[in-house]
C-alpha cells in the first residue's frame, strides 16, 4: 500500500505576505460583472425615480421654480413664523442628527455585505483598506442626503415669504439650507463612525433619546415664540447651542432673522465637519468584527425582508439588531390566576417596550384632538374623522406587540393550554383597557369642557373596533408567493393591489365602516342632538364589527397554525 | 410491564401524510402506553418529525386515524392542551419575556396558581438554567434555548411527551442528563415518544425503536433487535 501524502507544512507566521492587495484585486476582478450589472440596474432606478419625480411631481418642481424666481410675498403670520425660526430650525436639524444615528444603530456607515463579513474578517487582509472606502461611499452617500434634507427647511421658508424680494435672495437661502444641512450630515457621519469603533450602542441610543427630547422642548420653545415675543436672546442662545445650531444659522439669518455672523457659524461648522470626517476615516478600520459582522447579517436579513415586502420581518430584523429587547428592566409579578395569564403577558410586553407605549400615547392623543377637530368644525369633519380613526388603529395596533410575536409564531404559544385561535380575543384585552386609559382620560376632559357627554360613549364604542382591526392585521401571517405572480388585468397585474390589501385589510375593515357611519351622523347632526337611537346604533354597530374582525383574526389564526 | 399489559394511551393506526404527491410517511401503525417510551430512529427527511406532529394533533394524517386515551386526537381539545407536552427540533421563544417569565406563563396557565414560582425554581435548577433565570432569549446559546425548552416541560402537567431530536446542540453532559430526565419521566408515568439520531439514548431508554428511511418503517421491535436491523 502506498504511503498516504505528507499533508503541506503550514507557513510560519513570519513568512506570510501581505495578501491584501491581492484579495481585493481578485474581487474586483471576480465581481467586476457584477459590478456593472449593479451600476445599470441603479441607472435603470435613478432614471424610473427621475421619471416618476417629472410626471407626478412635476407641477412641485415648477413651484418650487416659480418661487424661486418670483417669492412669494409675506403673509399677515409671517412675522411670527420669523420669531419661531431658531427654535424650529433647530429641532429640525436635530432631527437629521438623530435619523442619521438611528441609522448608525442598525447599519452603521462602516458596514460591509455578508460574504466579505463571513470570508474576509477572519483573515489577515488589512481593516483600512477593506473599510475606509466603505465608509468614504457611506459619508458621500449621508451628504447627498443632508443636501437634500436641506431642501425642505428652505422651502417652507420660502412659502412663508421669507424668501426675500428677489430670485438672488432665494437662491441664496436654498444654498445655505442645502449647506448647513450637507455639513451637518458629514459631520454626523464622522461622529457616528467614531462612536462605531469605540463607544457601545447603549451610548447611541442615549443619544437618540436625548435627540427626541430636545425636538420636543424645541418645538414647543418654537410654538411659545410664535405665540408670545419671548426675549430673541432665546433664538440667539439656541443658534450657537451646538452644530445643529450653526447648520440653521444660514437659513434664520438669510430669512431675516437675527443671525448675523451665519457665515462664520457655517465656517466653524465646515471645521468641525471636516475634522470628525477625518477622524471617523481613522475609526473606521477599527470597527469590531463581532459588530460588522452582527450588521451584515442584519443588513442581509432586511434585504430579504425588503425584497419579499415583508414588513414584518424588517420590524424584527431591525429590532434583533438594535437590541431592542436589550434587557428585561421593568417586570410586574404574574398572577396566579390562570385567567389573568394573557393580560400580564402582554402588559409585560408593554412593558419591556415603552417607547412604543409612549408612541401610542402620542396617537392616541392626536386621535382625540382630530376627533373634537371633526365634531366642532362640520366643513373639514370627513379629513378630521378619517384622520382621527387612523391615529386610533395605529395607537391600537402599537398595542398589539404580543399579539404580533405570537402570529409570528405560532410555536412560541404551543406550552400553553389555550387554543391558538383563542388566544386572539385574550389578547384583546389588555389593548382595549389601555386604550380606554389612553383616550378616555383626554376625551373625558373633552365631554366635560364641550358638554358633549356622548363622545366618552363614542370612544368607548370605537376601540374594540380599532382593536379587533389591528388583531387582523397581527394574524395576517407572511406573505404568500402566488401573491407576488397577480394575474393580468387591462390595467395591469393584480399583484400590487392584492399585496396593498394583504397589508391594509385590518384597518380597512375596522376604519371604513365607522368612517361611514360617523361622518353621515355628524352630518345630520344627530351625535351632538344626544339622540339616544342613533347612539343605540352606534353601540351595535361598533360591537356586531368588533366581533367580526375577532373572528376573522381568529379565523387567521387558525390558517396560521395549521401552516 | 410490557406494553401488551396496559391500555394504550396513544394509537395510530394506519397513518400516513403526503405533501402533494409526495409521501412523506406511508402507513405506520404505533402504540404507546404510560410509561413506556418509543423511539424513532432516521436519517434526515425520513418522516421522524411528521410522525410525531401527527403524533401531537399538530398535523393531520392524509389517511389513518390518531386516537389518544381512546377518542379522537384533536389539537384544540383540552385534553390534548393539558396533557401532551412536545419538544420541538427548534426553539421559538418570546423575545421580550425572561427564561423566568417564559416558565411562569406555562405554569400558571397550566393552572399551577402558588405553587409556579416554586416549580418553575426547580425546573431552572433542573434544566441548570438557575444563573440564567432573568435573561433574555436572546443571551442563551442555542443548547441553553433548548434547556429552556425542556424546562418548560417540566413546570406544566404532561401525560405524553413528545420530543424532536431533543439532543440537538446539547452537550455530552447535558445529553446525559437528557437520558436521565426521561427515564426518570417514564418512571413517573409519562409516554414518551422520541424522534433521535443519538443511537445510545435509543438504546439507553426506549421500550420500542422504529427506524424509519424514506416514510416507510424498515425495522422494528425492542432496541437491541431493532438496532441491529439499523446496523
Amino acid at each position: 500500500m502506498a504511503a498516504a501524502p505528507a499533508a503541506p507544512a503550514a507557513p510560519a507566521a513570519a513568512e506570510t505576505v501581505d495578501g491584501t492587495e491581492a484579495v481585493l484585486t481578485l474581487l474586483r476582478d471576480v465581481r467586476r460583472d457584477q459590478a456593472r450589472a449593479r451600476a445599470a440596474n441603479l441607472a435603470f432606478w435613478l432614471y424610473i425615480a427621475g421619471l416618476a419625480l417629472f410626471i407626478y411631481g412635476g407641477w412641485l418642481v415648477a413651484a418650487v421654480v416659480g418661487a424661486l424666481r418670483h417669492p412669494p410675498p409675506a403673509v399677515p403670520d409671517t412675522p411670527l413664523l420669523l420669531r419661531a425660526t431658531p427654535a424650529g430650525l433647530c429641532a429640525l436639524m436635530i432631527l437629521i442628527v438623530a435619523a442619521l444615528l438611528w441609522d448608525t444603530l442598525w447599519r452603521g456607515p462602516v458596514t460591509v455585505a455578508r460574504p466579505t463579513a463571513d470570508w474576509l474578517l477572519s483573515t489577515p487582509v488589512r481593516r483600512d483598506r477593506l473599510l475606509r472606502p466603505r465608509y468614504r461611499r457611506a459619508a458621500a452617500i449621508s451628504v447627498l442626503a443632508g443636501a437634500a434634507a436641506g431642501l425642505v427647511p428652505a422651502t417652507l421658508l420660502l412659502a412663508a415669504g421669507l424668501g426675500g424680494p428677489t430670485a438672488g435672495h432665494s437662491l441664496r437661502l436654498m444654498g445655505a439650507g442645502i449647506l448647513g444641512t450637507a455639513l451637518l450630515a458629514m459631520l454626523v457621519t464622522g461622529v457616528a463612525a467614531v462612536a462605531e469603533a469605540h463607544a457601545s450602542p447603549r451610548a447611541i441610543r442615549t443619544a437618540i433619546r436625548a435627540c427626541a427630547l430636545a425636538v420636543l422642548l424645541l418645538a414647543g420653545i418654537a410654538a411659545l415664540t410664535a405665540a408670545y415675543r419671548l426675549s430673541a436672546v432665546i433664538g440667539t442662545v439656541l443658534l450657537w447651542s451646538g452644530p445643529w445650531g450653526w447648520a440653521a444659522q444660514g437659513l434664520a439669518g438669510l430669512a431675516g432673522g437675527a443671525a448675523p455672523l451665519w457665515p462664520a457659524a457655517l465656517g466653524l461648522l465646515a471645521i468641525a465637519a471636516i475634522g470628525t470626517l477625518v477622524a471617523g476615516d481613522r475609526s473606521a478600520a477599527q470597527v469590531p468584527a463581532a459588530a460588522l459582522r452582527a450588521r451584515a447579517h442584519t443588513l442581509g436579513d432586511m434585504s430579504a425582508a425588503v425584497a419579499n415586502l415583508d414588513a414584518r420581518r424588517v420590524t424584527t430584523a431591525y429590532r434583533g439588531a438594535t437590541g431592542s429587547y436589550g434587557r428585561a428592566r421593568l417586570r410586574i409579578r404574574p398572577p396566579l390566576l390562570r385567567q389573568l395569564i394573557v393580560p400580564w403577558r402582554d402588559v409585560t410586553a408593554l412593558l419591556r417596550a415603552p417607547a412604543r407605549f409612549a408612541w401610542s400615547v402620542l396617537l392616541s392623543l392626536a386621535a382625540v384632538g382630530l376627533g373634537a377637530l371633526a365634531v366642532r368644525s362640520p366643513h373639514a369633519a370627513l379629513l378630521a374623522l378619517t384622520g382621527a380613526l387612523v391615529f386610533g388603529y395605529l395607537a391600537a395596533a402599537a398595542l398589539c406587540e404580543a399579539a404580533r410575536l405570537d402570529g409570528d409564531d405560532p410555536r412560541r404559544s404551543a406550552q400553553l393550554p389555550i387554543r391558538y385561535e383563542s388566544l386572539v380575543w385574550w389578547h384583546a384585552i389588555v389593548p382595549c383597557a389601555a386604550m380606554i386609559v389612553l383616550v378616555g382620560g383626554p376625551a373625558a376632559a373633552l365631554a366635560v369642557v364641550t358638554g358633549h357627554a356622548w363622545l366618552l360613549g363614542l370612544v368607548a364604542v370605537t376601540i374594540p373596533v380599532l382593536v379587533g382591526g389591528a388583531l387582523v392585521n397581527s394574524y395576517r401571517g407572511p406573505l404568500e408567493g402566488e401573491m407576488f405572480a397577480g394575474f393580468d388585468t387591462p390595467v395591469g397585474n393584480s399583484s400590487g393591489v392584492t399585496i396593498t390589501l394583504w397589508y391594509i385589510t385590518g384597518p380597512l375593515l375596522a376604519i371604513a365602516p365607522m368612517i361611514v357611519f360617523y361622518n353621515s351622523a355628524l352630518h345630520t347632526g344627530a351625535l351632538r342632538a344626544n339622540q339616544h337611537g342613533h347612539a343605540a346604533t352606534a353601540v351595535v354597530l361598533s360591537a356586531v364589527l368588533a366581533a367580526w374582525l375577532g373572528f376573522i383574526a381568529a379565523r387567521r389564526a387558525r390558517r396560521l397554525r395549521s401552516g | 410491564m410490557a406494553l401488551s399489559d396496559v391500555r394504550p394511551l396513544l394509537v395510530l393506526t394506519g397513518v400516513s401524510r403526503s405533501y402533494g404527491p409526495l409521501p412523506a410517511l406511508k402507513p405506520v401503525d404505533l402504540q404507546l402506553a404510560a410509561g413506556h417510551c418509543v423511539a424513532l430512529l432516521g436519517v434526515n427527511g425520513s418522516g421522524k418529525s411528521t410522525l410525531l406532529r401527527i403524533a401531537a394533533g399538530r398535523d393531520a394524517p392524509t389517511s389513518g386515524q390518531v386516537r389518544y386515551g381512546g377518542l379522537p386526537l384533536l389539537e384544540d381539545a383540552l385534553v390534548a392542551r393539558t396533557e401532551i407536552a412536545m419538544v420541538g427540533d427548534t426553539a421559538a421563544t418570546y423575545p421580550d419575556l425572561t427564561v423566568s417569565e417564559h416558565l411562569l406563563l406555562v405554569a400558571i396557565a397550566h393552572g399551577a396558581g402558588s405553587a409556579a414560582p416554586a416549580r418553575v425554581e426547580a425546573a431552572l435548577a433542573e434544566c441548570r438554567l438557575a444563573d440564567h433565570a432573568d435573561a433574555l432569549p436572546s443571551a442563551l446559546s442555542s443548547g441553553q434555548r433548548q434547556a429552556m425548552q425542556l424546562a418548560a416541560v417540566l413546570v406544566r402537567p404532561r401525560r405524553l411527551l413528545i420530543l424532536d431530536e431533543p439532543e440537538q446542540r446539547l452537550d455530552p453532559g447535558a445529553r446525559r442528563w437528557l437520558a436521565g430526565l426521561l427515564a426518570a419521566e417514564k418512571a413517573g408515568g409519562t409516554a414518551v415518544l422520541l424522534a433521535t439520531h443519538h443511537v445510545e439514548l435509543a438504546d439507553a431508554i426506549a421500550d420500542e425503536v422504529l427506524v424509519l428511511l424514506d416514510g416507510d418503517v424498515i425495522g422494528r421491535g425492542a432496541p437491541a433487535e431493532a438496532l441491529a436491523s439499523l446496523r
